[in-house]
């Protein structure tokens, strides 16, 4: 469904990906990981076009969607929240979440009639399957930062994606929050059959409910294969110093 | 409509006239790029503190019986004053706003163009003053056969001479690398200990002593009256638009292009001359709408 | 108080004695207020047509009256010029300001922030100069005056009237904008432009559109200034004025429908009243926004939103306090 191919972006001297592949099919849990600095976060931008490649090629779904704008590269069907919360702060969670219902139906441009009786079925059926429906009402800003997590989720959902990409979608979150959001995305992608890419440092989740992972090293792709195959990997051990590869369920990043 | 004679004598004196012009609009624009520089903020009450500039040289050479030296210190004490009240501004209230938003500091100097543009009225009154150059800059000579007043040619040398301070201030002094740092990022500079605000109050009371400065400078050549501070400031913006924010050497570019504009507009169309400047500011947005130079951030 | 008024059912009511109550004056008060009163009406819409790009869209819309200064010379010029009915000129300037806010707002679109602004203030200038110069045209720094009104509105109590008419038939547009999902949608553009990219909105084509529409407004308000005071000069395209109707917005609270009408209301009354005592009303002024940004960002309207807010809240947590101690939940 998704893939990149060769892709290279500087900042000046710094090559922050420099020579990155990856391939996510249809309804696949795919994973990136590596260490700070790896060029994931970059490499996500570039993939919905907060950044335009200097080198390389993205293929979705066929066509070649390098270089677009970001709005162009989402009404294409590809989804994404943002590691720094990236949230609407004075809105409520209902109307972050509306926002981005109403791009979706392509209602944005609308003049005349009420915003709120507009979408308001989808809405709540997307805050529901995240379970922030009994928060509808607050203020975005006011929320904890688990739940402002989410919520990027939940916004991210609104334009109803094929591919959703979540950058650390756990980052900064208590245990309990962390497993409740590993099976908000395990049924996410069981239940709503979305391909999603997500990249995180948490390697337990990481290995747990992925199915492909593609390893990132200095902007570079070392290998991307099945959990097994990366565990086994003399590279990615070396890269990974952190990495306890012998337990059965890897170990935590020293971020 | 055209204006007379395409000679070069006509034309080339006239260049030169622009060029004299567009050393006032530097000082002037100088002061206000670094402000905006360093602080972010467009200053605008830099167009009051030109007139107070402009004033206080009318009061200042009266107080000296118009006499030559007086001129001279004129010069000096004129942007003093103008430095004071800015330095006054500042520590009793703009330093309070750091913290906020940017646009409630552009709105404060707003609010601070608005009294002090009526203080000047308070204290001067509504008639208008003028101020006589000194006896060895008055008059004029003959420049490739055209007279030119020795009066623009002292502002021909002083502009570069501003120039070579700035640029000596900024790259060789440790305040003003400082000052350069501050621009870039305020956090990192407030992080190694130096006091952030401090830096703020000199960058902006250094601006606008090159905005009294101007208004010195420009006093024996115009009717000093209320109302130069609307017209100053918007040929500021306006130059420090295309110059590129913040940027000084991008000032000096935007005022040769204003001034020597302007001054060929006079030759060729009397009548709507202020449009040639106007219409190259507006050429340069349209082809580079961020500057012609690098804004500083 | 306010914010229950303004969620309940209570609220059209309400609006309705308080338009009824606007339809009293002309019976009962003096001429000049009446004209104080028609002022503050265009100078209302001409805030809150400014409102729609700074408070609910977050640009840097530094130079609005550029437009609103073409919408009048447009309808004056029209009207002088030509002998075309009143209401083809009434049409013409919305129009012509609302197409110069297209040409200038399709390029500050381009910039943020600081640099739309500037560049606002750079191509409204230009405006300005021509104005200012072109003196067998638009008068030059004289302008144009005298400017013939049609018979219907020849008294001021009518020409009252078909303002305020004009202003709620606005007013009622503007609300029913903000209220709908490109409203919904601008606000979420102000408050994070980037995530509105990632969901699939054209930022810039929406904030363009946002522009039009203000300045369409600008450009009635500018009908209006015609209709009252018969005359237009070059000030009303100074950038001074622009950065006035900014105070107005300010001082009312640009995060509220309302508030710049407020504002404006505050200001045109202060500047009348206060510029009979004095000639240094610009000085006041400059206190007066000094003080706003030091006690009161929000502006009159926010604050007195935020203090009804946290009295019922007082209220309903001293009732939930109650039913607890009840025994309740």
């Amino acid at each position: 469904m998704l893939q990149v191919e060769a892709m290279h972006k500087s900042f000046g001297d710094f090559a922050a990906v420099y020579g990155a592949n990856l391939n996510v099919e249809r309804g696949e849990l795919v994973a990136v990981i590596g260490p700070n600095g790896a060029g994931k976060t970059t490499l996500f931008n570039l993939i919905t076009g907060q950044l335009r490649p200097d080198k390389g090629k993205i293929v979705f779904k066929g066509e070649e969607i390098s270089g677009l704008p970001p709005y162009e590269i989402c009404k294409r069907g590809i989804g994404r929240s943002f590691q720094i919360v990236n949230i609407f702060p004075r809105l409520t969670v209902f109307e972050n979440v509306q926002v981005a219902v109403l791009s979706q139906q392509r209602k944005s441009s609308n003049l005349f009639s009420p915003a709120q009786n507009l979408a308001v079925e989808e809405t709540n059926r997307i805050l529901e399957s995240v379970g922030l429906s009994h928060k509808a009402g607050s203020i975005a800003g006011s929320l904890s930062h688990g739940d402002q997590k989410v919520l990027e989720i939940a916004i991210a959902l609104g334009n109803e994606p094929e591919l959703l990409i979540l950058d650390e979608p756990t980052a900064g979150m208590s245990p309990e929050e962390t497993t409740a959001t590993m099976e908000l995305i395990k049924q996410l992608a069981e239940e709503q059959g979305l391909t999603i890419l997500f990249c995180e440092h948490d390697m337990e989740m990481v290995f747990d409910i992925a199915q492909s992972i593609m390893v990132m090293h200095h902007g570079q792709t070392l290998i991307q294969g099945k959990p097994e195959e990366v565990r086994e990997n003399k590279e990615v051990q070396e890269a990974y110093l952190g990495l306890d590869a012998a337990q059965p369920n890897g170990g935590e990043v020293d971020a | 409509m055209l204006g007379q004679g395409f000679s070069f004598a006509a034309l080339s004196s006239q260049f030169l006239v622009g060029l004299s012009r567009a050393m006032i609009l530097f000082v002037v624009c100088a002061g206000l790029s670094f402000v905006l520089g360093v602080l972010r903020v467009p200053n605008v009450a830099h167009g009051a503190l030109y007139m107070i500039g402009a004033f206080s040289a009318y009061s200042i050479s009266t107080l000296f019986g118009n006499s030559s030296t007086g001129f001279w210190l004129t010069l000096i004490l004129a942007p003093l004053v103008v430095a004071l009240v800015s330095l006054i501004a500042e520590r009793v209230l703009f330093c309070h706003l750091y913290q906020r938003e940017h646009l409630m500091l552009l709105l404060f100097t707003f609010a601070l163009s608005l009294i002090l543009g009526d203080l000047v009225k308070l204290v001067w009154g509504a008639t208008y003053r003028s101020v006589l150059a000194p006896a060895v800059l008055r008059g004029s000579i003959f420049i490739l056969g055209s007279p030119f007043p020795r009066y623009n040619l002292f502002l021909l040398t002083v502009g570069p001479l501003v120039a070579a301070g700035l640029w000596f201030f900024t790259n060789k002094t440790k305040m003003g690398k400082i000052a350069r740092a501050a621009a870039v990022d305020r956090e990192m500079v407030g992080a190694l200990g130096i006091n952030v605000s401090w830096v703020f109050a000199a960058a902006f009371v250094i601006g606008c002593y090159l905005a009294g400065l101007g208004g010195a400078l420009v006093a024996p050549t115009v009717s000093v009256t209320l109302g130069m501070d609307h017209t100053i400031i918007i040929e500021a913006f306006l130059i420090v638009t295309i110059g590129g924010l913040g940027n000084i050497w991008g000032a000096l570019v935007g005022s040769l292009i204003f001034g020597v504009t302007q001054a060929l507009g006079v030759l060729f169309w009397p009548q709507f001359a202020i449009v040639f400047p106007y219409a190259a500011v507006v050429i340069v947005l349209l082809l580079r709408p961020r500057g012609l130079l690098k804004s500083v951030w | 108080m306010v914010k229950g008024l303004i969620d309940s059912k209570r609220l059209w009511p309400v609006l309705g004695i308080f338009v009824i109550l606007l339809i009293l004056p002309p019976l009962h008060a003096p001429r000049f207020y009446i004209y104080i009163l028609s002022l503050m009406f265009v100078t209302s819409l001409l805030a809150m047509s400014l409102n729609l790009t700074v408070g609910y869209g977050g640009m840097f819309q530094f130079h609005h009256c550029a437009f609103y200064g073409v919408g009048a010379y447009t309808f004056a010029l029209m009207l002088t010029k030509t002998s075309l009915p009143m209401w083809v000129g009434f049409i013409a300037g919305p129009i012509a300001a609302a197409v110069v806010g297209l040409l200038i707002g399709w390029f500050c679109v381009r910039l943020t922030q600081l640099y739309f602004g500037m560049l606002q203030i750079s191509l409204g200038s230009l405006i300005w100069a021509i104005v200012f110069r072109w003196y067998n045209f638009t008068g030059g720094d004289d302008g144009i005056h005298g400017i013939p009104r049609p018979s219907i509105l020849s008294s001021s109590n009518n020409t009252y009237y078909f303002i305020l008419l004009v202003l709620v038939i606005c007013l009622a547009a503007l609300y029913t904008i903000v209220k709908s999902p490109f409203g919904a949608t601008l606000q979420a553009i102000r408050d994070n432009p980037q995530r509105c990219e990632a969901v699939g909105i054209n930022v810039r084509r929406h904030q363009l559109i946002a522009i039009v529409i203000a300045t369409f407004f600008a450009g009635i308000a500018g009908d209006l200034f015609v209709v009252l005071e018969r005359s237009v000069f070059p000030d009303l395209l100074f950038w001074t004025l622009s950065l006035e109707i900014f105070i107005m917005c300010l001082l009312g609270g640009w995060f509220t429908f309302a508030g710049p009408m407020l504002g404006a209301a505050i200001i045109v009354a202060l500047r009348t009243f206060v510029g009979k005592y004095t000639e240094y009303w610009t000085l006041i002024l400059g206190v007066i926004l000094i003080l706003l940004i030091f006690f009161l960002p929000e502006g009159v309207m926010g604050y007195l939103l935020r203090i009804s807010k946290s009295a019922s809240q007082r209220i309903s947590g001293r009732s939930q306090v109650d039913a607890a101690s009840r025994g309740h939940a």
